[in-house]
């Protein structure tokens, strides 16, 4: 069997010659295309494999173009990669799935199939993730909003083109999509202070300011220089993994301590657990939460409902745009889209008369 | 392609990029790569630039929407005298170029077009997409058919309606030049910049500012000076009394204006002060000009920029994403530091001697 010239790996033209076929057969068999025989089709994997040929990414990205209006006998597959358990507990940390639908759709639309795989305790690891991705012959990852305080995700970046949506805090350096967190702030301490109050207080998680590069206390900061400096307040960063009691007794104090009239918070729960460190909501404090999703009440809590589908549907395009035109790795510079979110009003922070 | 990278000191992203001949890496470092890989003996598989040679080739017929880069007649003195920054221009030329679209430049002010007429042309000439350049707070909408256009604005947000963005990242320019002084040994970093600007680019600068002070000791945090946009000598005296009562040891500003020629001999001073940079007050650019070797600070992307917006258009144009959309995104790019001569390493001596000056001036 011919052996691929020193310096070169292994390219078509060698399997071709090694299997006695034409090369657009090797093209359409690794392609499991339906006009090759299923045994010739085995029988050019498995020359492919000995002699060590891998698909050329280019090539691949060529693959995946509409040729002449027909469609490609299965949609090449996407990976959508969460850290965190899709059921776990959501007081401090979105979940992934938010993004999902419209990651599902835009993928759909241009005509890819997205796979979910869960990182983590019981779940892949690193290396099974690997394994996983060359035995599907999928090489554009999204990274989808992973939780800091887990093990970062070792793969070999230049093989892939990768998005990510937030996770700032974790390698590669990719394309980073997400909501618009310091404008959401910034429209939300505004709406707050318009309603009448005056002493807005930030509550975050330090997972949320890892994952997004601290853009929720920069908007935060941003709007609070223009405040009084008597009505300063001090932001309230919980630590990572805090308990959900840790949590009530710190917000009970910090907004106590402060005389906070007004809490700004990233927990869809806000207005529970403040009630559960013994403040009336609205009464003693208002509230507003940054991370709205159709799920919530919509009467019940104020805040901004960021467009999580656009998010997500925005990180496909980017994946596929890279895709299309072979890119694979971490760029030089990566740029990062924001997506704006809209303010909704809600019971619990009504204004002060 | 590691080796190729390794001797030419480039990225492996950017061998494989410049291998393929992808626009968005500058001509001239192309070249340099494709003569190392040369010398190397790296050889390109043929039957891939057949087909890429074959897939470019049928793409030309079918595609070829041209798209409107619409710039504004008041931006020129920003701009060396074009109405745009050159660098945006060519990033979005060679976008353009590698997605098949035609590129064509029309100018709207009082002297030049008008909106309606540029109306007229965008319709006569079936242009399906417009890339908006910079545009000055003095343009507050542009009433073009946006209906049945794919748009995409570079900077300008005050810009009506509201399109898809794609800008510099200023507050991360202004963090990470706060980081690298800091660690050259800075330690009263103040902001100088105009007031419009910063309403133009949504208080970024001074955004980057607060959240790096945030995490510093209060008594090297220098309130950001906002100043008034009137002319160059009374900017700078501004600047200097700023400088003086806020004990500043290093300005850093989108300002190259900032920086007077100084005595002939006697290198560059603020403005026609006489403060010296960088004995007296040391001088780090958010947006270091092109060709000025000189002046340390960040280097803003601007090529990436005008790439990165063409590139989104053409997925827009391809995808028939037409109008207004629903959420308006912001793409930043970043930038990078560069070391320059305006703000060296402090040493000891330099903080004792700016102690001084200061007493003097």
């Amino acid at each position: 069997m011919p052996a691929p010239k020193e310096n070169r790996s292994a390219t078509i033209k060698d399997v071709a010659r090694a299997a006695g076929v034409h090369f657009t057969t090797v093209s359409m068999a690794l392609r499991d295309h339906p006009s090759i025989p299923e045994c010739t089709r085995e029988r050019i994997r498995a020359v492919a494999k000995e002699i060590g040929y891998s698909r050329n990414p280019v090539f691949s990205a060529l693959a995946q173009f509409h040729v002449h209006g027909r469609q490609r006998a299965a949609a090449p597959k996407l990976a959508y990669i969460i850290n965190r358990d899709r059921q776990a507990r959501t007081d401090f940390f979105r979940s992934p799935d938010v993004y999902l639908d419209g990651a599902r759709e835009q993928a759909r639309l241009l005509g890819y199939s997205l796979e979910v795989l869960q990182l983590g305790q019981g779940h892949h690891d690193s290396r099974s993730v690997e394994r996983h991705l060359h035995a599907s012959g999928v090489n554009g990852v999204v990274i989808a909003g992973f939780e800091p305080g887990n093990d970062p995700m070792a793969l070999n970046w230049d093989e892939y083109a990768v998005v990510k949506i937030d996770s700032m805090h974790t390698p590669p350096a990719a394309i980073v999509v997400g909501n618009d967190h310091r404008q959401d702030v910034r429209m939300a301490f505004r709406q707050l202070h318009a309603k009448g109050y005056r002493r807005i207080g930030l509550a975050i998680s330090r997972a949320d300011e890892e994952s997004t590069q601290h853009r929720y206390s920069a908007g935060y900061f941003v709007e609070q220089r223009n405040q009084p400096l008597g009505d300063h307040v001090p932001p309230l960063i919980f630590p990572l993994a805090t308990s959900r009691d840790d949590a009530i007794l710190q917000l009970g104090s910090w907004v106590r301590q402060h005389e906070i009239d007004a809490v700004l918070s990233h927990s869809p729960s806000i207005d529970q657990l403040l009630r559960a460190s013994g403040l009336r909501v609205p009464h003693d404090v208002a509230c507003a939460c940054l991370a709205l999703t159709e799920h919530d009440d919509p009467d019940a809590l104020a805040g901004v409902r960021p467009n999580y589908r656009t998010v997500g549907a925005r990180a496909i395009s980017q994946l596929a745009t890279q895709l299309k035109v072979g890119e694979r790795g971490v760029p030089e510079f990566s740029p990062q889209t924001y997506v704006p979110s809209k303010w909704q009003d809600g019971r619990s922070a009504p204004g002060r008369s | 392609m590691s080796d190729i990278a390794a001797v030419t000191g480039v990225h492996p992203t950017t061998v494989s990029l410049a291998l393929r001949s992808h626009p968005s890496i500058p001509l001239g470092t192309r070249k340099r790569i494709v003569a190392a890989a040369e010398a190397l003996g790296y050889e390109r598989d043929p039957l891939l630039d057949a087909f890429n040679f074959h897939r470019l080739h049928k793409r030309a017929t079918k595609d070829g929407a041209t798209i409107a880069f619409v710039v504004d007649a008041n931006t020129s003195p920003y701009f060396f005298g074009q109405a745009f920054h050159p660098l945006v221009y060519e990033g979005a030329k060679a976008a353009a170029l590698a997605h098949h679209h035609a590129i064509e430049v029309f100018k709207v002010g009082p002297r030049d077009l008008s909106t309606r007429r540029l109306n007229t042309i965008i319709a006569s000439r079936g242009i399906s997409g417009v890339l908006l350049s910079a545009f000055t707070l003095h343009t507050t909408r542009l009433d073009i058919d946006w209906q049945n256009l794919s748009t995409v604005k570079i900077e300008s947000h005050h810009l009506l309606p509201e399109m898809d963005v794609v800008t510099n990242d200023q507050c991360q320019a202004a963090r990470l030049c706060m980081r690298r002084l800091r660690a050259l040994g800075y330690r009263r970093i103040g902001l100088a910049t105009a007031r419009d600007d910063e309403s133009r680019l949504q208080d970024n600068f001074s955004t980057g500012v607060l959240v790096e002070q945030a995490e510093m000791p209060e008594s090297e945090c220098v309130p950001p000076l906002l100043f008034e946009r009137t002319t160059v000598d009374e900017i700078t005296a501004r600047v200097h009394d700023w400088i003086r009562e806020c004990e500043v040891d290093v300005v850093i500003s989108n300002w190259g204006e900032l920086l007077g020629p100084g005595q002939p001999m006697a290198g560059l001073t603020l403005g026609n002060t006489r403060l010296r940079i960088p004995e007296d007050i040391a001088f780090a650019s958010l947006d270091v000009p092109p060709h000025r070797a000189d002046i340390g600070g960040i280097v803003q992307n601007h090529r990436l920029v005008g790439l990165h917006a063409m590139e989104h258009l053409s997925v827009l144009v391809r995808t028939f994403r037409r109008g207004a959309p629903d959420a308006p995104s912001v793409t930043y790019v970043p930038g990078f530091w560069r070391d320059g001569a305006t703000a060296p390493r402090r040493s000891r001596a330099a903080l004792v001697w700016s102690l001084s000056a200061h007493a003097h001036v």
